[in-house]
């Protein structure tokens, strides 16, 4: 009886679950592992050939070092302005602090169409930016800000920086207080106490904030093809630009590619950051 | 000593000035823009005017693209509210390393990267001869999904387990227990799910980018195609602030929601 209900609940969304997104995901893994064809989705003879051209070819291989680049410093930026507004936001009074929590996941609830749109208006020739330069009298002839590397990096950073400030400012409240002032009682400069007790206390919020800034930008396609338009591809673009011309098993070693790439990184954060040994203080 | 607090805080004050800057204007712009009278967008506007708002609602593909997102996301967040629920439901009291992975399944396309399954969905349709309203709608449940599951496993896991053990001892079966004992507690729970599911299908962009289809478009991905192929025109600032106005009803409504489950739980 007991067991029968609990078949009754878990059946349906473990059914969703297997179905719609771990099968499909095999599916695609399998199909990576399989030659090209021009009738079919894919050839009917097994190869390692997706992944050995990707890995071997200079133009994949500038790619991913391009899309890890800019990843490497949309969380730099990430992480250097999103701490100090965390903090911020952690000593504001609970009523405050819930405001300004809300403030930080609206944005987040807007589509990224949207968000990308709103620094497309603002970067484009005749955009906000340089109409005013031009109203100043600053410059002559518009810039061309978008479709640069860093008109990606500037709108995925602001786009995602809500995540890490969420992330780390709900560790810092969570924080006992008595710590800091321990060690400030015992002649701990403010300095000294948040590198050597808030800053360590504080890495699950910046662990989870890392991985999630991180996987956003891998998949972020909308964003980097706005913004960075044709000549600023990354990895994401290879995988739309294969499905659009039906190379299904390239798109999948890419996508596999993609997958090893925040597998990596999930593990290079956590054993660096160790989030858990950082006790109570993770929610 | 003093001089160093006052620096760190003062550190802090710009940084998050700068921040809700960046993470702000570019959405107030758009909004800005949606009302501008002229073909382009002037700033400061010149004046104000409803054009664009009508130039959107009277194209058929942006009014259909509107109607076809409506639609997904009220379907798909009552499928996935609902499964969610059964999920966290069935997790709520089990512990164990089954039930750990069972509820990373269930957490999973939070931070799997979304196009990814996208493809993979695209692949598996096109194997399958899928069309493509159920096979966009199913991908939007497993998107959803985990944003029910989350929001009701907390209600449940709150909920103390003697009022249920009451409902079963006094004679309940399990479908009565949870119809009239443990769905009225946890209902606040069950409707913010519903609304971020609601949410975060209406924006989705990463699966709907491949399963979409001719006549079956999504609202951001008409904007994104218009974007790419039409060129930034205010029509898509319109487009964009009927977006973020129905967020901003759905927000107002969650924090109504959870302000309720404040009020319950304190009794």
């Amino acid at each position: 009886m007991k067991s029968a209900w609990g078949w009754f609940l878990l059946a349906p969304p473990l059914v969703l679950a297997l179905v719609f997104f771990v099968v499909p995901l095999v599916y695609l893994f399998w199909v990576s592992l399989h030659a090209s064809s021009t009738s079919e989705l894919y050839g009917a003879a097994l190869t390692l050939r997706n992944y050995s051209d990707v890995l071997a070819d200079s133009f994949y291989l500038t790619i991913v070092r391009r899309t890890l680049g800019v990843a490497a410093v949309i969380l730099g930026l990430c992480l250097l302005i999103g701490y100090p507004v965390a903090y911020f936001v952690a000593l504001l009074p609970v009523r405050r602090r819930m405001l300004a929590i809300l403030l930080l996941l609206f944005p987040l609830m807007v589509s990224n169409v949207v968000r990308a749109y709103g620094w497309v208006s603002l970067l484009e020739r005749r955009g906000v930016v340089n109409s005013t330069l031009r109203d100043l009298h600053l410059i002559d002839a518009p810039l061309d800000l978008l479709y640069t590397p860093s008109a990606v990096v500037i709108a995925l950073m602001t786009i995602l920086l809500p995540y890490m400030v969420i992330s780390i400012a709900n560790t810092l409240a969570a924080l006992d207080r008595r710590y800091q002032e321990a060690a400030q009682a015992l002649g701990a400069s403010p300095l000294r106490t948040f590198l050597h007790v808030t800053l360590p206390l504080s890495t699950p919020g910046i662990a989870s904030g890392t991985l999630l800034v991180f996987l956003l930008t891998l998949s972020a396609y909308v964003t980097i093809t706005l913004l960075g338009g044709p000549r600023s591809k990354l990895l994401v673009s290879l995988i739309y630009d294969s499905v659009t011309a039906f190379q299904w098993p390239r798109a999948a070693a890419l996508a596999f590619v993609l997958l090893a790439l925040a597998l990596a990184f999930t593990g290079l954060i956590l054993a660096l950051l160790r989030p858990g040994r950082v006790q109570g203080a993770g929610r | 000593m003093k001089a160093a607090l006052s620096a760190g805080s003062m550190l802090r004050g710009t940084a998050t000035t700068i921040a809700f800057a960046l993470i702000v204007v570019p959405i107030l712009i758009v909004v800005v823009a949606a009302f501008s009278p002229n073909d382009y967008f002037q700033f400061p506007p010149p004046g104000f005017s409803l054009r664009w708002f009508v130039e959107f609602f009277g194209l058929q593909t942006m009014r259909d693209a509107f109607v076809l997102s409506i639609e997904l996301a009220l379907a798909s967040a009552t499928i996935a509210t609902i499964l969610g629920t059964l999920a966290a439901l069935f997790l709520a009291r089990r512990h164990g390393a089954i039930a750990a992975l069972l509820q990373s399944l269930f957490l999973a396309p939070l931070v799997f990267p979304t196009l990814i399954l996208g493809v993979a969905l695209l692949l598996l349709y096109k194997t399958i001869g899928m069309p493509v309203f159920p096979g966009l709608l199913l991908a939007h449940c497993i998107v959803g999904m985990p944003y029910g599951f989350r929001t009701v496993l907390a209600s449940a896991q709150a909920l103390d387990p003697a009022l249920e053990e009451a409902g079963q001892s006094l004679g309940a079966d399990p479908l009565r227990t949870l119809f009239l004992v443990t769905l009225p507690l946890i209902w606040p729970g069950v409707l913010s799910g519903w609304l971020f599911a609601f949410i975060v299908s209406f924006g989705e962009l990463n699966t709907a980018l491949f399963l979409t289809g001719p006549g079956v478009t999504t609202l951001p991905i008409e904007i994104f195609s218009y974007l790419q192929f039409t060129g930034s025109q205010l029509v898509i600032a319109a487009a964009s602030s009927v977006q973020i106005a129905l967020i901003v009803i759905l927000v107002a409504v969650i924090e109504r929601v959870v302000g309720i489950a404040r009020i319950t739980r304190a009794r």
